[in-house]
């Protein structure tokens, strides 16, 4: 019993798993909230607005979506990089540099289906409002009421790739024990020090959070389908 | 109203209005073959469709006066209650339980009166799309083909309540629907779309009855009953 204890806290410690918890749970935190932001409000503006080169942002956006997340994370790094454009932020190897990353990472992914679904669902709305005689905010408010299953399973999509991303959150943070190594880079040095059984316990408790977070998702979704009378 | 020379663009068809007046207090229906642009007519007086040219003049009419029910109602992601009484929460007033639930009794949805408005049946989606464009009190209301899909007793009872509100407090109306005898009843003037022009306009008596332009024979024709052939040898 002693010796499994032993065992168990040199694991916690060496790799900084309480540590490795706390950072994935900042980092989405505030990448998600930054990237909600401002993909919903990109989403509805490309739905709203004419402009020119409008399909062409579309199409950026879509590529972006499935952009490789090392990518972006190489050219942060770029960015944020001591001799970088904006080096004097300070922000490689911290968490912020992270959380920057993953913003450019999930602001796409949000925006692009806050564009999805509002180019499905806006229009109705809109003039729905209008033959109540709703003013600006009202219809503003309205769109926001009507389409949150819809707003709130982006951002849970959003949540999710952004606590399961390891490449970016790598070449930016740097996977420093402690300070921003966080739950899949913790297991990428598990592995590399061949501790497969600590790196499947910590994939473990990722898979949970994701699942819960899956299951919040399919829970908006079934809501956001089961009402249709056709 | 006046409408002068309005034109809008939609794909291939094109809605072309040169003159069409409607009268204060009066009830106006809009017939025409699916297609010849009555929703899209609608939607521009209703202002959720922009003119590519042309006038409309709403002789101090405010878009809050102004109000429309679609041929597939929108119902808020909420309960029967709380669709009804949008529109006054909108403008800031506070909705009469008593009132709200005697329009609810009339048209037979008091008992659902909180469930969820996207689980009624279409027609009582209809239903009730109609009587929440009364509630407020508008002073033009555009009925979209609300009336179609209803019962025998539902479409008397608003027949019944167009009549009703006209006795008491007339407001203007455009009403459209396929089912000529209903217009024939509740309007006062009726105006005959093709393909996005007017082509007719008089009293029910006069359109319906002794069709003088051919389209509008030929219309009714094919879907009517009751006009008068004056004369005319086949
Ligand atoms: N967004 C659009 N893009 C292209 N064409 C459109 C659009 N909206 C409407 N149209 C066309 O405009 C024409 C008139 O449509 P509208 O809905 O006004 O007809 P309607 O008289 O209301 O017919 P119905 O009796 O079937 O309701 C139709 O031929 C339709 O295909
Ligand atoms: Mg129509």
């Amino acid at each position: 019993m002693e010796g499994m204890q032993q065992i168990f806290s040199d694991f916690f410690s060496t790799v900084g798993v309480v540590d490795s918890i706390r950072v994935t749970l900042i980092m989405s935190f505030w990448s998600t909230l930054i990237a909600s932001l401002l993909g919903i409000t990109l989403g509805f503006a490309l739905e709203r607005k004419q402009f020119p080169g409008k399909r062409a942002v579309i199409r950026l956006n879509r590529t972006l979506m499935g952009a490789p997340p090392v990518v972006i994370g190489l050219l942060t790094y770029m960015l944020l990089r001591k001799k970088g454009p904006l080096g004097s932020l300070r922000w490689v190897f911290t968490i912020q540099g992270m959380v920057m990353a993953q913003v450019l990472i999930i602001t796409p992914i949000i925006c692009g289906m806050v564009y999805s679904y509002a180019v499905q669902k806006a229009p109705a709305i809109r003039a729905f409002a209008k033959t109540m005689g709703a003013d600006r905010k009202q219809t503003g408010r309205l769109l926001l009421r009507e389409m949150k299953n819809e707003l709130y399973f982006a951002v849970v999509s959003g949540y999710g790739r952004s606590i399961s991303e390891v490449g970016a959150v790598f070449l930016v943070g740097g996977n420093i024990k402690n300070n921003t190594r966080t739950m899949t880079t913790a297991i990428s040095t598990l592995k590399g020090a061949g501790d497969y059984y600590e790196g499947v316990f910590l994939g473990v408790i990722l898979m949970l959070m994701a699942f819960a977070v899956q299951t919040l998702a399919d829970h908006f979704r079934k809501e956001e389908t089961g009402d249709e009378n056709f | 109203m006046k409408i002068s020379r309005l034109q809008k663009k939609m794909g291939d068809f094109f809605l072309n209005i040169d003159s069409m007046k409607l009268e204060p207090g009066k009830v106006h229906g809009l017939i025409g073959s699916n297609g010849c642009g009555k929703t899209t007519l609608s939607k521009l007086i209703m202002g959720i469709l922009t003119p590519d040219s042309g006038e409309i003049d709403y002789e101090g009419l405010t878009p809050r006066d102004i109000t429309m029910t679609s041929q597939k109602p929108y119902m808020l992601h909420d309960t029967v209650y709380q669709n009804l009484i949008y529109p006054l929460t909108v403008r800031g007033i506070r909705p009469d339980e008593k009132e709200a639930e005697q329009w609810l009794s009339r048209c037979g949805l008091l008992d659902k009166k909180n469930q969820y408005a996207r689980s009624l049946s279409s027609g009582e989606q209809q239903k009730l799309s109609f009587i929440r464009a009364m509630i407020f009190h508008p002073k033009l209301i555009i009925v979209d083909e609300t009336l179609s899909n209803l019962d025998p007793d539902s479409t008397e009872l608003f027949e019944k309540l167009i009549l009703e509100q006209q006795e008491q407090e007339p407001v203007t109306w455009i009403v459209i629907s396929h089912q000529l005898v209903h217009i024939r009843k509740i309007c006062d003037r009726v105006n005959f779309l093709e393909k996005g022009r007017l082509l007719a306009e008089g009293t029910p008596e006069e359109i319906l009855m002794h069709p003088s332009h051919p389209s509008v024979r030929e219309f009714l024709s094919k879907t009517e009953i009751f006009y008068q052939n004056d004369g005319d040898t086949q």
